[in-house]
């Protein structure tokens, strides 16, 4: 479970400088599918990385399961992402002189997981092993990126408005695909997102506004991928 | 135009190869022009042996250091224009789709030439600059007939202008081969590569257990740009075979020559390490971002990234010991080989010794510089690219 209590970020210095965060707190339940909904600059993709560790907080307190997160020094920072964390980008960050299977790769070395082709199947691209990154599609190349993220076994998964550099139809695949491996590894996912359609299919959704939280809800009813509108 | 004058001036490599092969032969070749003039007056056989030796010298001196640095050069500007292509691609594709042809857009290229120019023109001047003391040390302390140096327009047309317009025109012609894939392509950035990473037929991997992550990184990373390997080893053949030579050369040459190669070598071989390395770390930095965003430690990542360059660091030393030995030894036996007082050659273990050490010393503190420059990769910096 991680919970962050009061946390805040302002970004540049003296008269310049602007908060990003003004006080947020959430709990993410293992297991949990929160969605954090807001437009561009309301502070969520910060505040998605304060709690995965990849930036510091200014002020609060990040608790992962008895680990002060805020207090870790970057190199058990390190340790902390390698152990617990995945990460899906907007814009998927292969790495571009690596094949599928070597992408995928970085992932599993570093959970010592032989097994990962099962996952690179799992997102269909069993076929695609040897392809680059630039012979892909993009929806084909963030489903690598997805395989990647989760061949490394995470705990919690963060996604960074994944579906933001796809069109309608791979979007939706993208995302089910997602959906199903949760089902399956069930992992934790915490996902930043401006669309509030997709805030349907999560459980908990946290809607943000100008560095603060000014709405947090349960859906009754979690939506699939092909069942909400885009 | 989308080069600058800026961007001409910024291939410091360049300029300091050209620099290096320009006043190493504006030395050797005027005093041979001046030299040769006087042969009249040169009396006894024996110093017949060494009017011809001196020549020889001169000729196989500018032949190896102008050939070798000039062809070194041409390979460094051939690759900055691909790098400059890399990393421009998005303003390139728009000057593409806006019509520019490929010959008009490869014109800016030229610009680039302004490095070899002012590289050249300094090592011509600097060269006038040492010539007295040159010529003094060349005449063996009056054993031969005293010279002053002439200007010879001929040689700054050959060492100036003609590197200059034939860096100028590779230039271009590269570019505009560069130059030659559509547009789109060069808009969307689409990542350059060959489709089948290694030679020959391309055995699949279907073994899920085969070579560590750090290791298909570290390979792939020496694949991806295979001149920068040149250029490692290239940089570390340059320390060891001048610091060697220069070491070792003192019963065979003057102090002078010998400080000349010194400073040379640790020029070359310094700025061709930086400059190779460099373009490693800026190259790999999303790649160092992405694989520290997954856990990978600050070690692992400068291991993937960097150490795959030390093997052929050391193969460049090697090499260079073997070059420089087989140079002084030919010198001594082929070109002096006549005059009586050139001592007997040997391979100076001691000088190898000691610049294994400095350069090992050397090497590891670049290595150590660039490793904090991984550590200081910002994360969000990248990701907000």
């Amino acid at each position: 479970m991680i919970k962050a209590e009061n946390i805040k970020k302002s970004y540049g210095s003296r008269e310049n400088r602007f908060s990003v965060l003004k006080g947020i707190s959430l709990t993410i339940e293992d297991g949990d599918f929160i969605v954090i909904l807001g437009a561009s600059g309301s502070g969520k993709s910060t505040l998605l990385n304060i709690i995965s560790g990849l930036e510091k907080a200014d002020e609060g307190v990040i608790d992962f399961d008895g680990t002060k997160i805020e207090s870790l020094s970057e190199e058990k920072l390190t340790e902390f992402r390698k152990k617990y964390v995945g990460f899906i980008f907007q814009q998927y960050y292969l790495l571009p002189n690596l094949n599928v299977d070597k992408n995928v790769k970085m992932g599993a070395d570093l959970a010592g997981n032989k097994d990962y082709r099962e996952m690179i199947q799992a997102v269909g691209l069993g076929e695609k092993l040897q392809k680059y990154p630039h012979e892909l599609s993009g929806g084909e190349q963030q489903r690598v990126s997805v395989a990647r993220a989760l061949a490394k076994k995470p705990e919690i998964l963060f996604l960074d408005e994944p579906t933001g550099a796809l069109d309608e139809e791979t979007g939706r695949q993208v995302l089910d695909y997602i959906c199903e491996l949760q089902k399956k590894y069930h992992f934790s996912i915490c996902m930043v997102t401006h669309n509030s359609n997709i805030a349907e299919m999560a459980k908990k959704v946290v809607k943000m506004n100008s560095g603060r939280i000014v709405d947090t809800y349960t859906n009754e009813v979690q939506k699939s991928a092909y069942e909400i509108e885009w | 135009m989308i080069i600058g004058i800026k961007d001409g001036m910024k291939l410091i490599g360049i300029f300091v190869m050209s620099f290096c092969a320009v006043f190493v032969c504006t030395l050797f070749l005027n005093y041979n022009m001046d030299f040769a003039g006087i042969k009249e007056q040169i009396a006894g056989p024996e110093l017949m042996v060494l009017f011809d030796a001196l020549l020889a010298t001169g000729k196989v001196v500018s032949a190896l250091a102008g050939g070798c640095l000039l062809l070194t050069s041409g390979i460094m500007l051939v690759f900055y224009i691909r790098n400059y292509i890399d990393t421009h691609k998005k303003e390139l594709g728009i000057l593409k789709a806006l019509g520019y042809s490929n010959l008009r857009i490869a014109k800016d290229f030229q610009i680039f030439a302004l490095s070899v120019f002012a590289g050249t023109a300094l090592g011509f001047g600097g060269a006038f600059l040492m010539m007295p003391e040159f010529y003094r040390t060349q005449g063996k302390d009056g054993l031969l007939p005293e010279i002053t140096p002439h200007f010879h327009p001929m040689l700054a047309v050959e060492l100036i202008i003609l590197p200059t317009v034939a860096f100028a025109l590779l230039a271009v012609g590269y570019a505009c081969i560069q130059l030659r894939r559509p547009a789109i392509d060069l808009l969307k950035e689409r990542f350059s590569m060959p489709r089948k990473p290694f030679r020959g037929k391309a055995k699949e991997d279907t073994s899920a257990d085969g070579i560590p992550f750090l290791k298909e990184v570290q390979s792939a990373t020496l694949r991806s740009k295979k001149t920068l390997v040149f250029f490692v080893t290239f940089g570390s053949f340059c320390y060891s075979s001048m610091m060697q030579m220069s070491g070792s050369m003192d019963e065979l040459a003057s102090e002078m020559f010998a400080c000349m190669v010194f400073m040379i070598g640790v020029l070359l071989s310094s700025i061709t390490l930086l400059l190779a390395i460099t373009t490693v770390v800026h190259g790999n930095t999303k790649t160092i971002a992405m694989m520290r965003v997954f856990g990978y430690t600050h070690e692992e990542c400068k291991k993937a990234v960097l150490g795959g360059y030390r093997p052929w660091a050391y193969i460049g030393f090697v090499i260079g010991s073997i070059y420089q030995y087989a140079i002084l030894k030919i010198m001594v036996s082929v070109v002096f080989r006549d005059w009586d007082n050139v001592p007997d050659y040997k391979f100076d273990v001691k000088a190898c010794i000691i610049v294994l050490i400095s350069f090992t010393i050397l090497y590891e503190l670049i290595m150590y510089c660039y490793a904090g420059k991984i550590k200081k990769v910002l994360l969000k910096e990248v990701m907000m690219e």
